[in-house]
């Protein structure tokens, strides 16, 4: 079975910079597996942890949050409180249970396509080995 | 040691001057040994007022719920209210200064150190008792309580009745206050965060039976929501809104009303609740113990809200409660913000 299995990442992509990366990725016809579900958000500040555990409710297996360098933030300072956001939820996901691997969090400029082919990759090689994440799915 | 008169004599003191709306303190409740909430009107019932270690509530959600009052009221008391607090319902009253939801002026606080001690833990006295009903329990000098139960007393040493956050309490006097009662003594507190080191330590699978055993017994009753100072919002993002959707909804009117969390209590959403509320109380939560206190499901709600003042402590250097003028954690943060997660 994990041979087969196939993760499912949903991606909350800043639009300035990791959406653009992502694009670039695809327009330069880079290859990178295809189980990723981009979700274009205005600043990975923007991304509430409501989203991530949403995220994982609806049947993600792994998510991921990529925003901007910090520095580079369209809205200055977006990336910041992304970051100490994330900090937490990160660590309160872990102390759950959920295995930490499945939420990560990446700085994606518009100019690193390589960058994102590279970790979306990597990303479906960890969550393959951990089969699908049947602890926060949606089971009524 | 507190003298219950001091506490009384002020009330009466503030009444009279009609400083205040209203006191609201502590009071004898009507079943047995536990306290209930007073809210004292008239100087002469200041004799109803109540001060020793069973005073477990924090009633800085009376607070909250006065604002709410006050808010519909055409002709709204603008005089303050007096409120009782320990040490960590006067950081509750710090957060919510800190969040501009109180203004200093509303609030006329009256601390009362805890001093070396701090308030008991009611299951745990049921639990050393047997099941006999106490009818007293006092504090003497040397830190042991003394309980009387059917005409017998017997002494315990403190720690074993003391709340669990009492023994993990880093602020045991009221941080702010207009008049103090007893000494501004600090417990000396080896390890803050011990509770949680044995959780640390398990594996994501340990600690997800543990959490799936726990969150499994919720039932959804939202008394942690409804005893937490912290959660005053007037709409919750987990309260969905009956929303009837017809061929006629529009995309932008269904967008408006997103179903986060079902109502059912299923593990699944039973998760994303505690989880969310977690989140809330992030770099907010002052660890009064009432979510926990007040669960009918018995389900160990401080564990999540520790885990998290402890990683805003060894993260961000943060301390929830203290300082009314600081910015709140996650509306702030510092060039030096850890980011090793990140890749």
């Amino acid at each position: 079975m994990a041979e087969n299995f196939e993760p499912r990442i949903v991606a909350f992509l800043c639009k300035w910079c990791s959406s653009a990366g992502s694009d670039l990725a695809g327009v330069s016809r880079m290859q990178y597996p295809p189980n990723v579900l981009p979700i274009t958000v205005m600043c990975s500040g923007s991304v509430s942890p409501l989203y991530i555990f949403d995220a994982f409710n609806k049947g993600a297996d792994g998510v991921l949050v990529s925003g901007c360098h910090p520095g580079d933030c369209h809205y200055i300072k977006g990336n910041y409180y992304a970051r100490r956001r994330i900090a937490l939820v990160k660590k309160l996901l872990d102390f759950v249970g959920l295995e930490p691997e499945r939420f990560q969090m990446s700085w994606v400029s518009a100019a690193e396509g390589t960058k994102y082919t590279q970790i979306i990759s990597d990303f479906v090689d960890v969550l393959k080995p951990l089969g699908p994440q049947n602890k926060l799915r949606r089971n009524l | 040691m507190v003298n219950v008169e001091d506490l009384r004599k002020e009330a009466k003191r503030i009444l009279k001057e009609e400083k205040v709306k209203y006191v609201i303190g502590y009071e004898r409740g009507q079943n047995g040994l536990m306290p209930k909430p007073a809210f004292i009107k008239d100087p002469d019932d200041v004799d109803r007022l109540i001060w020793d270690p069973t005073c477990i509530h924090n009633l800085a959600k009376f607070l909250v719920d006065e604002k709410k009052r006050k808010a519909r009221d055409k002709k709204p008391d603008e005089r303050p209210v007096g409120i009782v607090v320990k040490g960590c319902d006067s950081r509750a009253i710090v957060v919510l200064l800190q969040e501009k939801y109180i203004d200093r002026e509303d609030v006329h606080i009256i601390g009362i150190s805890c001093e070396n001690n701090g308030v008991i833990d009611e299951k745990k006295v049921t639990k050393k008792l047997k099941g006999k009903r106490a009818e007293s329990i006092e504090l003497d000098e040397k830190g042991n309580f003394a309980i009387t139960a059917q005409g017998e007393t017997v002494k315990v040493p403190a720690d074993e009745l003391l709340a669990d956050r009492c023994l993990e309490c880093r602020a045991n006097y009221p941080v702010i206050y207009d008049l103090l009662l007893g000494d501004k003594k600090k417990k000396n507190i080896d390890a803050p965060f011990k509770s949680l080191e044995k959780m640390e330590s398990l594996s994501s699978k340990e600690k997800w039976a543990f959490w799936d055993e726990q969150l499994t017994k919720c039932i959804r009753c939202y008394a942690c929501r409804s005893a937490c100072p912290m959660c005053y919002c007037d709409e919750c993002v987990v309260d969905t809104i009956n929303f009837a959707v017809t061929a006629d909804t529009t995309a932008s009117e269904k967008a408006g009303k997103i179903k986060w969390v079902e109502k059912s209590p299923v593990p699944s959403e039973n998760f994303v609740y505690h989880m969310v509320r977690a989140m809330h109380l992030a770099g907010r939560c002052i660890d009064c113990g009432e979510c926990e206190r007040v669960c009918p499901m018995n389900i160990p709600l401080r564990f999540l809200n520790k885990k998290l003042e402890k990683e805003a402590k060894e993260l961000f250097g943060y301390d929830a409660g203290f300082d009314p003028d600081e910015p709140s954690l996650v509306s702030s943060f510092k060039d030096e913000d850890p980011e090793d997660f990140i890749r």
